[in-house]
């Protein structure tokens, strides 16, 4: 019997869990995290924040799938390091647990821009349910609360807090939110959206200083120009959590570098998920793309390696899919092409501004490698396929942003598992 | 288990099926009425035209449902006994997660309602009612092991 330890109790956690068990019942499991809940739907804190998910509905898992899957649970315990010559992990409490085979997990936190009066009572980063839980606490006596960054995080906690009556201002230090999701255009209907519902938005501008005895009371920008609040949201990024194993010879670069079968350089040992940087099927390069699909996907592959099976992860790709106050915004790979790299590239367009409707597709040789959709996502799983399975679509180029394109269109050039027409 | 299948030279593209789900799904359950409904019922099948054929589509409740690995808000279920993923529209926020990865696009986003919409094979019905509306017999309705293609 082996012992396997898991290192981060969210979606690659437990997705390895799983992968685990599809083949090995038997060997233990122990699985440690620095939180201290069971493990949840991490994307749901700001819908909790908003008043919409009531937190009995936020836990991934049901509180008996520990035990169903004869898994041992640590919470609220911080590994400091990984020893992978003897095998063994060391806790900030001074624990020690030795493993036969270990996944690293753990996910990434926020980064904090490094000016006067960030550490204050009052800044928050926005990632955990611990995180969600001191914001809520101090919104009654918050009356306008101060983002940094205008990035997915950045925006979801704004329009939670809109939600919660709080004035919001949201100051992006680039021309235009999402910046590394969209393209400007869209990122304007996005714009009109949040300013319609009330949140203003400063461009081209840093927060220089947060400014308040205790408390705080204003924040500064880079122009000098001062305005009060009370709250300030952090969403300028984030970083991968690899302290752990700095010291180590396992390879690191933004974040732990894997292989296909998501296996670092150390035989025993993998990593999965926001600390694990993969192939980018879109890019061609390795990166991390810390987005909770992906996390899931190879977390599962991860735990079904690590139990002795032999999966391929075919690679990793940005997406994301966002709800901004009813307006649906979805982006795939590619979203954005450098100017000295245009003449490379083809895009695809469709907009009308009245319906809210900007679709983007880019292309790359006849294959789609990205695209960008906003009111209209309904083919945005079929653009996805196309990207991942590199299928050439010069024969339908012209129908792929047509309203009525859709799967028997690409039936033919799709796996023959996918077939299921008679 | 039962599962859908279409015989593609069959249909007719009459979109009977599409109406039928719609009505199905409504709170009435009645063509009339389904049409004064405060929130529009749709259908969670579509017939898409494509080579002289017609397709229908609608989720085909994947073994390896991708929809299921992207919920993040531990909405969608792929339970084994049934074939069938099944959502839990009380815990979907309306993210679209599962819109972004259904290779079939064939999980339809309900903007009015925020709530995706997708085939449930008329859960406890006998027949679903697409293949009770089909006037030329294009859907099949039948156990997985007995398909003859």
């Amino acid at each position: 019997m082996r012992q396997f330890v898991i290192i981060g109790n969210s979606a690659a956690g437990i997705a390895a869990v799983e992968g685990i068990r599809k083949k090995d019942r038997n060997s233990k499991i122990i699985v440690i995290s620095d939180e201290d809940y069971l493990s949840y739907c991490r994307c749901l804190i700001s819908y909790y924040l908003a008043g919409e998910v009531k937190e009995e509905k936020i836990f991934y898992r049901p509180e008996s799938f520990y035990k169903d899957n004869n898994v041992e649970l640590f919470l609220n315990k911080k590994v400091s390091r990984v020893e992978p010559k003897k095998n063994r992990l060391i806790c900030e409490d001074k624990s020690i647990f030795g493993y036969d085979c270990l996944l690293i997990a753990t996910g990434a936190r926020p980064k904090f821009p490094d000016i006067p009066g960030i550490k204050k009572r009052g800044v928050f980063g926005f990632r955990t349910l611990k995180d969600a839980k001191e914001i809520a606490g101090v919104l009654a006596l918050t009356k306008t609360a101060c983002i940094l960054g205008g990035g997915l995080i950045g925006l979801k906690a704004a329009s939670a807090l809109k939600k919660r009556n709080v004035e919001v201002k949201v100051v992006v230090k680039s021309k235009q939110v999402l910046s590394q999701m969209l393209d400007f255009e869209a990122a304007n209907f996005v714009l009109r959206q949040l300013e319609k519902n009330g949140i203003e938005v400063i461009f081209g501008q840093d927060v220089s200083e947060i400014i308040g005895n205790g408390d705080i009371k204003a924040v500064k920008l880079e122009s000098g120009k001062v305005f009060g609040c009370s709250l300030v949201i952090v969403g300028k990024g984030i970083l991968p959590n690899i302290d752990l194993i700095k010291e180590t010879e396992i390879n690191t670069n933004e974040g732990i570098c894997v292989d296909n079968l998501l296996n670092t350089n150390v035989s025993n040992i993998y990593a999965a998920g926001d600390c694990a940087q993969t192939l980018d099927v879109t890019t061609g390069t390795s990166s991390v793309n810390a987005l909770w699909p992906i996390a899931v996907e190879e977390g599962r592959i991860a735990g079904r390696n690590m139990a002795g099976e032999n999966i391929s992860y075919d690679g990793s790709l940005g997406m994301n899919s966002l709800e901004v106050f009813g307006l649906p915004v979805v982006s795939l790979g590619i979203y954005k092409i450098k100017e000295d790299l245009a003449s490379q590239f083809e895009e695809l367009k469709f907009q009308d501004p009245k319906a809210n409707i900007y679709k983007k597709l880019i292309l790359k040789d006849n294959l789609l490698v990205g695209a960008i959709l906003v009111g209209d996502i309904k083919n945005s799983g079929l653009f996805l396929k196309i990207i991942r399975e590199k299928i050439n679509v010069t024969s339908f180029k012209e129908r792929l942003l047509k309203d009525n394109f859709g799967f028997p269109e690409i039936m033919d050039l799709v796996n023959a598992r996918s077939k299921l027409y008679v | 288990m039962k599962q859908l299948y279409y015989k593609v030279d069959k249909c007719l593209g009459c979109k009977s099926c599409e109406i039928a789900c719609a009505v199905a799904h409504s709170l009435s359950g009645e063509l009339f009425n389904t049409l004064q409904e405060e929130v529009l019922s749709l259908p969670r099948k579509k017939v898409l035209y494509y080579k002289d054929k017609n397709y229908p589509v609608s989720c085909r409740h994947c073994k390896e449902p991708k929809c299921v690995d992207a919920c993040m808000a531990k909405a969608l279920v792929y339970d084994k006994e049934k074939g069938m993923v099944l959502h839990d529209t009380e815990r979907c926020v309306g993210c679209w997660m599962c819109v972004m990865v259904c290779p079939y696009a064939a999980i339809r986003p309900n903007l009015k309602t925020k709530i995706p919409l997708r085939c449930d094979r008329c859960n406890d019905k006998d027949n679903p009612a697409c293949v009770e509306a089909c006037p030329t017999g294009a859907i099949i309705w039948q156990e997985e092991t007995g398909l003859r293609v």
